[in-house]
């Protein structure tokens, strides 16, 4: 088989697209696969990111714009790899990119068609925060720029009703109700795998009230909350009502114990979460409840520093795991013990979990399709052949990112970077080759 | 000094925006159909801190009422420090405009986010208002300069 | 009435302008709300310019492919000297004209995008006043487009070997991975061995079983990397794809000329003193040891052992020497703390130790493995909020208030680890900034952590700040990936157009430009007395302009002329 110099790279996220760009700036032709219908990653739910509190999308959606529009990159968004076969220098991949019903060179993203529709359900890329309709984005500035019919819930694609309000509406008559999926097959010299990570399921501690209490949150749900393009346009409110809370709790390392390794970015983004909250709301409380700080590196401490005591009171626990969340009243009470292991309480209007990160749902299933190992823990493994390579078990497919292991955007940028340079690797040394 | 005008006055503004956060929060503002309004008008420029005295003043002789000055937050700025010169020089600036009778609240420097769409349009809203308050530019024209 | 006139290259003939306008109707986005037709016909109708003719239409869709493709049909049978759009922003659709200029005569930079979407017609209900602004937009758009100059690509040949600073893990990875892909490597190491600080260790983190003699054998044995012990940079010049350095000898001052596409600074960290702060204070004793010299002590033959002889039968390990005073934590000390407890637990199971610490910070998937090990082999971890110690007398005070006092036969510190001492100098030669902790600092903390202001200068492993070894190895290969996907030979590298240039007739060289500018990009010429951008360098950004007192600064594509002809046209 010819080489082909192509390259396909799962996951637009901030390390899936920073190795995209590398590439195709290096001339080979990138294939950049994402399941969701939009790219960015989880960096975009972030209204600011810490150490310095950039904002996410000042910094992302260039990066974004640029994979778009860069000739060498063929982003191919709402789909999956299906196969992948061959070896190194030599693999033959099977794309499906599920039907969208609108066209991604017609549409202009004009939004006209969202009001018409009926259907009306919770926007999960919001945290379930809003309602969307069954034509969609996932939230204002997305990229593309382009809805997607969601079959699942549009009338007349599951359940056959005669509705095609969308499509009327549409001018430039970009919707195609009868699109269907497209398969692919594709040949690729290397495989980047950039697919992220997920947040650790915190209903699996019933003692903490997530999904019971309304007052407890999810951290991508505060995220979102306080994003200025979010569901409240950033104003910190509690869930179903104009309430603005007064106190809050952020609970620390919620899936350390469990998950039997410490993510190494919840403690930064609870500081964060106190930032922002002191920031917007000046009169509120906030309460960072926890029993170790992680701020590894020389640029973390320091934001740590000035949150401590300005923004946030620090409530040391001797055990996370005997912190419990009820209800009392219109509010929330925590339980938690002390240093001494007495047991204190705190009344609060709302409560944060800083969740673990743990591997993606799919991850089981992408590293059968990719013929990859897993950790221990579920993230996707790498050589460990003590150079820092990022190839997994099977050569010629690479890992990068939170896909690997938790880990901040710098280091998730520094992996791709990595990655980026292992397929050069590859794709030059098969070029001298043939 | 000035007085602000009795009749009805729309007063005309410019907003030099950086490319890559105020110019985005702009489009996102027009994708959300946000109200802006017409008397305001814009220009892009690649960072903040490309906006020089000259521009400043020329733009204000020519008859600008207001200028809005917007790019990235502090630290946030593409190019590093951009944003910093931007402010340091404006503070300069203030003084200079004080001396010609001109309001320095003509002269604004905001910092927009890319995600910050309908921050963009309630800035330029109340900046357009707070013109509209201070009455046409007494300098424009002027051929003292 | 404005007068136009442009002048062939090199001719003194005028040739008459020729402005092609096209406005998009977006479908009803533009069309539905901006009166399309009067625009047209006002446009037709300017009597603004002399010597300038205008050729205004509108069309249904210009991005789409058939939109395209008339665009470049028009601009080809026309034969336009510049081009308006009247569209969406350029943040949507300006690479897409671009690239259809491109296919035609006409330079980019002579055609302008007018976002009369997201400023008109989506921001303004009112539809006669959408229109007036739109043509406002559109009429500022055309005089400013013929103020714009033809800009030119102007592609660099680069050279793409590579200088590696420092022989540390971080440096032998980068040099390992870059000449694995066939570059030429030159290593540069100050003192007469490799391995720097993870030579002294007595093992790793888990998972990292890698001997690091195996990886010094490589460097040896490999052809591409040619390696410099005892030297040092004297001096350094030029820019991504074109270093020139000098080199000198520690041994003899000879000193060397190479020339380099990019530098890889490794030069690693040192430890702290520990020294008295608000949360610790120390007395030196002899049985007081640092971390690093007990690393040492285990991986050589004899194991730990007082300065008596003997071997400990108690050790208090003490965590975060230093942290508080310099405000970061070093992100690697709780882990080997926990691996050297294991140490001295396999040299006599008996031995009691004792962490005491104020958080157990394990960033690695895998650290926490060491931690249970440690709680395993009956560790003591006592968290402190204050802590004491007189020779090895460590009096401490714990989380909830009590307070103790206990005696050790060895007391082992973590001090933070700090740059390594000739960051400054470095710096200097490599004109790189150093962050507040004196690291050298990267270009930006997320989206570009190895990559310094002096862009093909690239900063890896602990030069850029604490950090363990996979991570040092991992930032070294991401080095290698910027070069591998940036220089590569054969190719050249295309420099940003839009820069600022000096002109000489007004620059006095007083140098505030060179200061302002973060990249460096801009170096005096003595022998002329004035400033001058190195165009390979400089980004656009503009922020030397304001600087400049003479007014001797342009900046490309973004002049004062230019912008002057938006502000004319907005305030008519
Ligand atoms: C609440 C919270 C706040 C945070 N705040 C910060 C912060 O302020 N600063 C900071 O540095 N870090 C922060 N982080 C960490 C940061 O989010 C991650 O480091 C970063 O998102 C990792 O990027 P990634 O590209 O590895 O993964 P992701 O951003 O998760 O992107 C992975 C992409 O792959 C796609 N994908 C997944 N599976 C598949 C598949 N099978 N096929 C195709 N596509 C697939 C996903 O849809 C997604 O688009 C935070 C994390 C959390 C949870
Ligand atoms: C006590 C201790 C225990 C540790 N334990 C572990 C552990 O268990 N696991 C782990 O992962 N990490 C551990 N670390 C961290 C680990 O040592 C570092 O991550 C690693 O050494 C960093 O490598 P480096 O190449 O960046 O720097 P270094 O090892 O410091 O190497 C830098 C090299 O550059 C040379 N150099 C300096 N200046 C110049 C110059 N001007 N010109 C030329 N050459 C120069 C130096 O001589 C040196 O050879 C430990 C650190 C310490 C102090
Ligand atoms: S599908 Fe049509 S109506 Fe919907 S956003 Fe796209 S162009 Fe607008
Ligand atoms: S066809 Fe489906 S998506 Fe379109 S309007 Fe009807 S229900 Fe909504
Ligand atoms: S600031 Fe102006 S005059 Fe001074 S050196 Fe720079 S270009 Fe020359
Ligand atoms: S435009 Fe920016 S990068 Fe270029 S020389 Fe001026 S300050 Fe430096
Ligand atoms: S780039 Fe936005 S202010 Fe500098």
């Amino acid at each position: 088989m010819p080489q082909t110099g192509n390259i396909l790279v799962i996951g637009a996220g901030i390390a899936g697209m920073k190795a995209s760009l590398m590439l195709a700036g290096a001339s080979s032709k990138v294939y950049l696969v994402e399941k969701l219908p939009i790219i960015g990653g989880k960096v975009i739910k972030n209204e600011e990111s810490f150490p310095n509190l950039e904002c996410s999308t000042c910094m992302v959606a260039p990066i974004q714009q640029d994979v778009l529009q860069n000739p060498n990159i063929e982003t191919l968004t709402y789909s999956t790899v299906e196969k992948i076969e061959g070896s190194a220098g030599d693999f033959s991949v099977v794309i499906r990119k599920k039907a969208r019903y609108v066209s991604l060179t017609d549409c202009i993203g004009c939004g006209m068609c969202y009001e018409p529709c009926p259907v009306s359900l919770k926007n999960e890329w919001e945290e379930n925060l809003i309602n969307r309709k069954a034509i969609y984005v996932p939230c204002s500035g997305s990229l593309p720029n382009v809805p997607v019919i969601d079959s699942e819930h549009c009338l007349r694609l599951s359940c056959g009703e005669d509705c095609s309000l969308c499509a009327e509406s549409c001018a430039f008559e970009a919707i195609n109700l009868e699109d269907v999926d497209e398969v692919l097959e594709i040949d690729v010299d290397a495989v980047i795998l950039a697919t992220g990570s997920s947040t650790f399921d915190l209903s699996s501690i019933p003692d903490l009230g997530y999904g019971t209490l309304p007052g407890v949150y999810a951290p991508l749900e505060f995220e979102r909350l306080f994003a200025s393009n979010g569901p409240t346009f950033g104003s910190i409110t509690l869930r179903d009502s104009d309430k603005v809370p007064g106190s809050i709790a952020v609970i620390h390392c919620v899936g350390r114990r469990e998950q039997k390794y410490c993510s190494a970015v919840c403690c930064m983004y609870s500081f964060k979460f106190a930032r922002f909250l002191k920031h917007k709301i000046p009169s509120v409380n906030v309460f960072n409840i926890y029993s170790d700080i992680c701020v590894p590196g020389k640029n973390y401490q320091s934001f740590y520093k000035s949150v401590e005591g300005v923004d946030t009171e620090m409530l040391y626990t001797s055990s996370i795991a005997d912190v419990s969340v009820s209800e009392s009243g219109s509010g929330l009470k925590v339980a938690y013990p002390d240093a001494a292991g007495a047991m204190k309480e705190l009344s609060v209007d709302m409560v944060i979990l800083a969740a673990a990160i743990v591997p993606d749902d799919d991850v089981i299933e992408l590293a059968k399709i990719t013929g990859v190992n897993l950790d221990s823990r579920g993230f996707i493994a790498t050589v460990h052949d003590g150079s820092g390579s990022m190839e997994t078990s099977r050569k010629g497919v690479f890992v990068a990112g939170t896909a690997e292991g938790p880990k901040d955007i710098q280091n998730s940028v520094v992996q791709a970077e990595s990655a980026a340079g292992q397929v050069m690797g590859i794709v030059t040394s098969e070029v001298s080759v043939s | 000094m000035e007085k602000s005008s009795e009749i009805e006055f729309t007063p005309a503004i410019v907003g030099f925006l950086c490319n890559w956060c105020t110019y985005a929060a702009a489009d996102l503002a027009g994708s959300s159909k946000l109200e802006l309004p017409p008397s305001f008008t814009v220009i892009r420029v690649m960072c903040s801190s490309r906006i020089d005295h000259n521009l400043l003043l020329s733009t204000f002789f020519k008859g600008a009422d207001g200028i809005l000055v917007a790019g990235c937050h502090p630290g946030d700025c593409h190019y590093g420090e951009g944003n910093y010169y931007a402010r340091r020089r404006f503070a300069l600036l203030k003084k200079v405009m004080e001396t010609l009778d001109l309001a320095p609240d003509r002269l604004q420097l905001s910092w927009v986010s890319a995600a910050e769409g309908k921050r963009y349009a309630e800035v330029v809203n109340e900046f357009t208002k707070k013109i509209t308050e201070l009455g046409p530019n007494p300098i424009k024209n002027s051929t003292r300069f | 009435m404005k007068e136009f006139e442009m002048r062939e290259a090199g001719q003194d003939r005028k040739m008459r302008a020729k402005v092609g306008v096209y406005v998009c109707e977006c479908g009803p986005n533009i069309g539905g709300k901006i009166d399309l037709d009067r625009i047209l016909s006002d446009l037709s109708g300017l009597d603004d310019y002399q010597d300038v003719e205008l050729v205004v239409k509108k069309y249904g869709f210009l991005c789409s492919v058939p939109g395209k493709e008339f665009l470049e049909e028009e601009i080809k049978s026309n034969g336009f000297t510049h081009l308006v759009i009247g569209a969406c922003s350029p943040r949507d659709h300006d690479s897409t004209f671009m690239s259809v200029c491109s296919k035609t005569d006409l330079n980019p930079y002579l055609y302008r995008i007018i976002n009369i979407r997201e400023h008109c017609s989506w921001v303004i209900d009112d539809k006669e006043k959408a229109t007036e602004k739109a043509e406002s937009y559109l009429r500022g758009g055309i005089a400013r487009v013929l103020r714009q100059s033809e800009l030119f690509e102007k592609p660099l040949d680069i050279n793409p070997d590579v200088l590696v600073i420092g022989g540390g893990i971080a440096g032998m990875e980068a040099a390992l991975s870059l000449s694995g892909e066939d570059r030429r490597v030159f290593l540069v190491e100050k003192t007469d061995r490799l391995g720097g600080v993870s030579l002294d260790l007595s093992g790793l983190l888990p998972g990292q079983g890698f001997v690091i003699s195996k990886k010094i054998e490589s460097i040896m044995e490999d052809r591409n990397i040619r390696l410099f012990l005892n030297t040092r940079i004297k001096a350094v010049i030029g820019f991504l794809g074109n270093f020139e350095i000098e080199l000198v000898s520690e041994e003899n001052a000879e000193t060397t000329d190479i020339m380099a596409g990019a530098i890889v600074v490794a030069t690693g960290c040192s430890l702290s003193e520990p020294g008295v702060s608000d949360h610790f204070s120390y007395e030196a004793s002899d049985e007081v040891y640092t971390s690093l010299s007990v690393e040492k002590m285990f991986s050589g033959d004899e194991g730990v052992k007082l300065r008596s002889g003997e071997q400990p039968s108690s050790a208090a390990l003490i965590h975060c020497v230093g942290r508080e005073e310099k405000n970061y934590c070093s992100g690697i000390c709780c882990s080997y703390m926990m691996k050297l407890a294991g140490l001295f637990k396999n040299q006599s199971s008996d031995i009691q130790i004792t962490e005491f610490y104020r958080d157990i910070c394990l960033p690695q998937k895998d650290d926490q493995e060491r931690y249970k090990a440690a709680e395993a082999a009956g560790v003591t971890f006592i968290r402190i909020k204050d802590i004491s110690i007189k020779g090895t007398d460590v009096s401490f005070e714990m989380m909830n208030g009590e307070k103790s006092k206990q005696s050790f036969d060895m007391v082992v510190l973590a001090p933070a680890l700090k740059p390594s001492a000739d960051t400054e100098e470095l710096a200097d030669l490599l004109t790189v900034p150093l962050d507040e902790f004196g690291f050298f600092q990267e270009v930006h903390k997320m989206t570009n952590p190895v990559g310094t202001s002096t862009d093909g200068v690239f900063i890896v492993g602990t030069a850029h700040g604490p950090k363990g070894v996979s991570d040092s190895m991992q930032f070294a290969r991401a080095s290698a990936g910027q070069i591998l996907t940036r220089l590569i030979p054969g190719e050249q590298l295309i420099p940003e157009v839009k820069v600022t240039e000096i002109l000489e007739a007004y620059c006095t060289g007083c140098g505030n430009c060179l200061e302002v500018c973060v990249y460096g990009a801009i170096y005096s010429d003595d022998s002329r007395g004035i400033s001058v951008v190195n165009e390979a360098v400089c980004r656009g950004c503009g922020n030397c302009f304001g600087s400049c007192p003479s007014g001797a600064l342009r900046t490309k594509h973004f002049t004062n002329t230019q912008l002057y002809q938006e502000v004319d046209e907005a305030l008519r």
